[in-house]
């Protein structure tokens, strides 16, 4: 009975605990009622790595973590960490973005040179209008970036991380600037993944990691990990890995309206 | 340039040590400051005086530690009048001496390393000294060619005591291997004859400076040499002989310029100091002790040079907005990297980690030979207050929001890492643009007030440019160009298969007004392979479809 009622006086807003660990691993709810109930801690793990895998980017993988995203905006009085994007296939936009509750101001994008399978990004000033000419390439199946950099840059990389995409995904997740890194690579090995992990738990940041579908085979230190598919115009998640869960499907999650 | 204001006369106090007792008479000079307050009780001086000596400069500015196992000394003058001006320890113990002709040197040690003096680099070594030395005391003055000296009277109680700073001065001093004598005294001459007779003690009363030139030999004066040979002719050892001399006789002997000296050595006449101005900015200058392409060698000399960096801001409490780091090379061009910061940092660590980055990115086009660091002009830090515990997490620490940024462009160049905002434009492709990350004041940026008006009423954060947001249904995914789609009896494809056309059309038909007006059906149109396309059919040239995002 004390007990309770000292649980009862801990969970008054006004009293702070030093340590964390009171509240158990943190979760922050996915906006899915059907996938919160199906996740340990009713919604997504925080503070460490999770892995999506897709057949191809763009089949609502977004839309899944808009409210997230949107979350982290709002938790804490004082917090205005930025959403990192790393070597995304597209570029974000911004007026979805604010349509989405989102503030673009708060993105923070790296495109690392090579990796922009959609060309160059766009000048300061903007788009450039006059796109009339042939666009070079085609939206393909399973656009990843494949890791693949000019010799010239690969020779001088640093033997801890190899790829630019991860490195710079450790170093947005340990910096404690950002509430969450998104990265797209198909370069992680698990000893990358391993080292992401760390770095989102020592930075106190959501690392959520894009990889092709064919990786779901393999092992991956990630605490969570989904496969993503789209069907008829919704999306169906399968938990492949929780932490403290069990895995399963969850089906029709992400509502589309085309 | 500003002088200091100068130094208040000191009257004698005690009549016994009046050191002058032959002139009764007192045949006062119009230098002499009249004893007003003869008789009056002993008083503290209102000023203390550090005095810093580095006898052996001329090794040290040349990169050389004097305590060093190596005999080498430091030769100046021209052809065949050359003498030695600095010996090393090693060098000493085998009999050379400053002053000693260079043949003699030879002739005593055959293997002698001899190296010629550089004034220049003396200079700086001193000015740097100086720079350190504003730790203790705002009041810091050069005294060239190799002392500093630095009133500390205001300084005592943070230090501990007279002794307790002067001790710590030469500890810092030889923890950075230079040899330095140092010594306190009420006046600044005085404080330099202590030193120079290397009396390093802290003598903080006027009343004990006369009983204290007993001990002080004539040498200590650093009078001219023909001045000195008369002195010895004269049986003068000690400074307290010379000021027993009639002072008419000194000013006769000597000039009245060296009479001056004795008087502000006992503080009698004021010795007013021009106080070293110190650089604003960095900017030094480290050669490498051999030609070099290692970059473990230049890193080495690079993070020599940001200790001194890191020196000069914590002795200004200051950080820098940038750097610029130039590698020489014996024939080639210099090859420059410039670091521009977010904020501005004293954080040398970090400043090595960005450097670094960029210098491995950087092939060298030739061994280089001196590293040359400058700085932008020191700005104030602003130091942040940490967090309480719990809210750690949750808080942006400006100065992280930064550091990522710059460490991510040190690496992957400036225009890699951005941020979006919105425009206010019907235009798809002109509705936003790339924008730079807000790390100047995230933390003003994000006050809670200021974000509940933004937020209120459900409304998209980042709105403050009206009628951006008027659409219901864009894509999160923007391709940078439109791609064109093939099409099969006016429906599009993708990936060769036709595409489900969704709700639609949305007509955007504007901009004809700077030539680049768009006439556009939207769709969102479903793919086979499950992927939401939004995708457009041009009203003009020919109808053709295009893939312009994707929802992701």
């Amino acid at each position: 009975m004390s007990s309770q009622r000292l649980d009862e006086l801990l969970r008054h807003p006004s009293v702070w605990c030093a340590a964390g660990t009171r509240n158990g691993p943190k979760t922050l709810p996915t906006g899915f009622g059907r996938l919160d109930e199906r996740l340990p801690g009713g919604g997504w793990p925080l503070d460490t790595l999770i892995e999506l895998l897709l057949p191809a980017p763009g089949v609502g993988e977004l839309e899944l973590l808009v409210p997230a995203m949107r979350a982290f905006g709002h938790a804490g009085s004082g917090s205005r960490r930025w959403i990192a994007w790393l070597a995304p296939p597209y570029l974000p936009y911004a007026p979805a973005l604010a349509n989405a509750g989102l503030d673009p101001g708060r993105m923070l994008v790296v495109r690392p040179r090579g990796l922009s399978p959609q060309g160059t990004v766009p000048s300061s000033r903007g788009l450039r209008p006059g796109w009339r000419g042939s666009p070079r390439r085609g939206l393909r199946r399973g656009l990843y970036p494949q890791g693949t950099v000019p010799s010239s840059q690969s020779s001088s990389q640093s033997v801890e991380s190899p790829d630019p995409t991860l490195w710079a995904m450790e170093q947005a997740l340990r910096s404690r600037a950002c509430a969450a890194a998104l990265g797209w690579s198909d370069a992680a090995e698990t000893t990358a993944l391993r080292r992401l992990k760390l770095a989102a738990e020592e930075g106190g940041s959501l690392g959520i990691l894009f990889r092709p579908a064919q990786r779901a085979r393999e092992p991956s230190p990630a605490a969570l990990r989904l496969l993503l598919e789209p069907r008829d115009g919704a999306l169906d998640v399968t938990i492949l890995k929780c932490r403290g869960g069990t895995p399963g499907r969850v089906e029709g999650v992400v509502r589309g309206e085309p | 340039m500003t002088h200091d204001s100068p130094i208040p006369s000191f009257p004698m106090s005690s009549p016994n040590l009046d050191l002058f007792p032959d002139t009764p008479a007192a045949p006062a000079g119009p230098r002499l400051v009249p004893a007003a307050a003869a008789g009056a009780a002993p008083r503290a001086a209102r000023e203390l005086w550090l005095c810093l000596w580095l006898p052996s400069l001329p090794l040290e500015a040349l990169g050389e530690r004097a305590t060093g196992p190596a005999a080498c000394a430091v030769i100046e003058g021209e052809g065949s009048r050359q003498w030695v001006a600095a010996a090393s320890e090693a060098a000493r113990r085998q009999g050379i001496r400053p002053g000693l002709g260079l043949n003699a040197a030879l002739a005593l040690v055959p293997g002698l390393d001899l190296r010629e003096r550089r004034p220049d680099a003396e200079a700086a070594l001193l000015q740097r000294i100086a720079g350190w030395a504003i730790r203790f005391t705002p009041v810091v003055s050069l005294e060239p060619p190799a002392a500093l000296l630095a009133e500390v009277r205001g300084s005592l109680g943070l230090f501990g005591g007279a002794e307790a700073l002067r001790r710590r001065a030469a500890g810092e001093l030889q923890e950075c291997g230079l040899v330095a004598r140092a010594s306190i005294a009420p006046t600044p001459r005085a404080a330099w004859w202590l030193a120079r007779a290397a009396r390093e003690e802290a003598v903080q009363s006027l009343d004990a400076l006369p009983s204290l030139a007993a001990r002080l030999p004539v040498a200590c004066l650093g009078w001219p040499p023909e001045a000195m040979r008369t002195l010895v002719t004269l049986g003068v050892r000690t400074i307290a002989d010379l000021a027993r001399l009639p002072r008419e006789g000194i000013v006769r002997r000597f000039g009245p310029a060296l009479l001056d000296e004795l008087d502000e050595g006992f503080g009698r006449r004021p010795q007013p100091r021009r106080r070293a101005v110190n650089p604003e900015r960095f900017d030094e200058i480290l050669e490498l002790p051999a030609e070099s392409e290692s970059l473990a060698l230049v890193e080495a000399a690079l993070s020599r040079l940001l200790e001194r960096l890191q020196a000069f801001l914590r002795a200004r409490a200051a950080g820098i907005r940038g750097l610029a780091l130039e590698l020489r090379h014996r024939d080639v061009q210099a090859t420059r990297l410039r670091l521009g910061l977010a904020r501005p940092t004293g954080d040398v660590a970090h400043l090595l980690g960005l450097l670094r980055e960029r210098l491995e990115r950087t092939p060298l086009p030739a061994p280089a030979r001196a590293l040359r660091l400058r700085s932008t002009i020191a700005t104030p830090l602003v130091l942040a207050s940490g967090a309480l515990p719990g809210e750690g997490a949750q808080r942006v620490d400006p100065e992280a929001a930064a550091r990522l940024v710059e460490r991510l462009r040190a690496r992957l160049g400036a225009e890699a890492v951005f941020s979006v905002c919105l425009v206010p434009e019907h235009r798809p492709e002109s509705a936003w643009r790339v924008a730079e990350p807000d790390v100047a004041s995230p933390v003003a940026a994000g006050h809670p007030r200021r974000r509940r008006s933004l937020r209120k009423k459900g409304q998209p954060p980042a709105s403050e440019e009206k009628g951006t947001v008027p659409f219901s249904s864009r894509p999160l995914w923007m391709l940078a160009e439109p791609q064109r789609l093939l099409q099969q009896e006016g429906v599009p494809l993708h990936e060769g298969r036709l595409l489900e056309l969704g709700s639609g059309p949305e007509r955007i038909e504007t901009g004809w007004w700077d030539g680049r007006d768009v006439r556009r059906d939207y769709y969102i149109a479903r793919a086979r392979s499950g992927l939401r396309l939004w995708v457009f059919r041009e009203r003009d040239r020919g109808g053709g479809w295009w893939l312009h995002g994707v929802f992701g």
